[in-house]
């Protein structure tokens, strides 16, 4: 018995050294519709991906390399948009996605994916290069989340209406892509002057 | 010609072939479920017109699949049956340490409670698809034994699971994050299956199971099942109340030590000593020669613990053997 708590202990000993406190799971990521906030939702996932089974877009993913989240999911909305249909939401076991009927009121007041961050210098209408105006049309909630504004019909997004679903994103003209859903907490996504992160960000963007 | 240790592919199943033959169509179904659920799932939605079978390079494959959408979901450690939701304990155990109890938390995780404190370490033997790797390692350490390559068998105590369960319930506590599914076979075999068919990769869970697979047939026999792993642990600490074991009657055994080889978990039916750690295989009492092995229901572990504890010394020392 004694042998044992000693090992034990050791081991936990050895786990406090070992993990350091960069490795804790703090990941800037783009979670299902429904997640917990960030960190809740690390700790509710079991990593199932019963959400991904039945995400009829493929939009959520988990990471393939070795980390600490790597049974948790994300969506990767440069490549595949969310289409709100909640799904994931209503199989989720450890309601690490908390379940949200696919209606556009709830999904409206209760999703928040990510904050969409426009780089104005990328736009289209904003340089007075075309009436693109892709992200309006495919945004859910027009006016709402995304409105055009000026004589170019150029798009002026507003974080606190957008669900963050990525549609405007994928929609973007690839040689643009102006348009950038960021998950919360990250740098991008801060509200802050978005010249400069602009600027920075275009360097490994394109 | 040297002579080499007994090991449980030379040990033929004469007897409960019935019961055998269950388990195996039970573990069967399990697996294939495993491995058939993601194609399914993905042929569903492209029924439904959601037209992203096409990127995966399994699309061909799932086009087998019948058209109605699938009865289960999920993956081996957490399925959706129809009208029951099967979690794993220990999974369950370390969502409810961050966020506690809920009543949705309670559904989820009862059912699994429950059949496992009737049946006991039951998922190990029926149902892990783990299993079929278990078995591939075991084949291979009886083709390099024959082939003459000197396998080591180390006997990792098998309380090391536990710690490894304590040690992934304390670690992911710290990292605020869940460890369970990052080292548990049978949630990393179900979502890489699932990430092949959909994403048409492998991801680094590949690896532990791989790792697994060399430790058990390099290192230790069985060893990752018998002494890593951590869901197995709490399935053994659950089974502690189960009723269910096996008994030898003394009188018809040889001491042949035969029902000690097959078992892959360390168990000693031979010394009527078993205890929560049983998978419920039954491959020792197929494999006894006297049929002195039989199933039986008794005072759960946990009880008959308690009664040594009272009953004096002697069978104290007894208990104590049986670890």
């Amino acid at each position: 018995m004694n042998r044992r708590v000693l090992i034990g202990a050791i081991a936990a000993a050895t786990a406090l050294a070992v993990v350091p406190k960069r490795a804790r799971a703090n990941p800037k990521k783009i979670r299902p519709p429904g997640a917990l906030k960030p960190g809740a939702f690390e700790q509710a996932c079991i990593g199932c991906f019963r959400c991904a089974e039945v995400c009829p877009t493929n939009c959520i993913r988990f990471p393939s390399v070795f980390s600490l989240d790597q049974a948790t999911p994300f969506i990767d909305t440069a490549d595949k948009a969310c289409v709100l249909c909640m799904k994931c939401t209503q199989v989720c076991p450890t309601d690490a996605l908390v379940p949200l009927k696919a209606d556009p009121d709830v999904i409206a007041k209760e999703v928040r994916m990510g904050v969409p961050v426009l780089e104005r210098s990328k736009c289209l209408p904003w340089n007075g290069q075309g009436i693109c105006r892709l992200c309006y049309q495919v945004c859910p909630y027009p006016e709402a989340a995304v409105e055009l504004v000026g004589p170019q019909k150029a798009p002026l997004f507003h974080p606190e209406a957008c669900v963050g679903c990525g549609l405007c994103e994928e929609a973007c003209p690839e040689l643009a892509q102006a348009i950038r859903i960021f998950p919360f907490g990250s740098e991008e996504a801060a509200p802050k002057p978005l010249q400069k992160k602009g600027a920075k960000k275009s360097g490994g963007g394109a | 010609m040297t002579k080499r240790a007994l090991q449980p592919l030379d040990i033929t199943l004469r007897h409960g072939r019935r019961y055998q033959w269950i388990r195996r169509l039970f573990l069967g179904f399990s697996v294939a479920l495993t491995f058939v659920l993601p194609l399914w799932h993905l042929h569903a939605l492209d029924v439904e017109g959601a037209g992203l079978a096409a990127d995966s390079r399994w699309a061909k494959v799932a086009e087998v699949m019948p058209n109605t959408p699938p009865p289960f979901y999920g993956a081996p450690t957490s399925v959706w049956v129809g009208v029951l939701e099967l979690v794993d304990p220990l999974e369950s155990l370390a969502v409810a340490l961050f966020h506690g109890l809920s009543w949705n938390w309670v559904w989820t995780v009862l059912p699994g409670v429950v059949l496992v404190v009737l049946l006991g370490r039951f998922f190990c033997g029926w149902a892990c698809p783990y299993l079929p790797i278990l078995a591939a390692a075991n084949a291979a350490r009886w083709l390099l034994t024959r082939l003459g390559v000197p396998l080591a068998d180390v006997k990792v105590p098998r309380s090391t699971s536990r710690v490894v369960m304590v040690g992934a319930l304390v670690i992911g506590a710290l990292a605020g994050t869940q460890l369970v599914p990052l080292i548990y076979p049978p949630a990393i075999v179900g979502r890489e299956v699932f990430r092949a068919v959909f994403y048409g990769s492998l991801g680094a869970g590949a690896l532990v199971v791989l790792g697994a697979f060399l430790f058990d047939t390099f290192v230790s026999r069985a060893g990752f099942c018998r002494s890593l792993c951590p869901g197995g642990a709490m399935f053994s600490v659950l089974a502690n109340l189960s009723p269910l074991r096996v008994h030898n009657e003394r009188s018809k055994c040889t001491d042949c030590t035969v029902c000690d080889v097959v078992c892959n978990l360390g168990q000693s039916p031979m010394t009527n000593t078993l205890d929560s750690g049983c998978e419920r295989c039954g491959k020792c009492i197929a494999s006894c020669p006297t049929q002195a092995l039989s199933w039986s229901v008794a005072a759960p572990p946990l009880v008959q613990l308690v009664t040594l504890r009272v009953e004096g010394v002697e069978q104290k020392a007894a208990g104590a053997k049986a670890r």
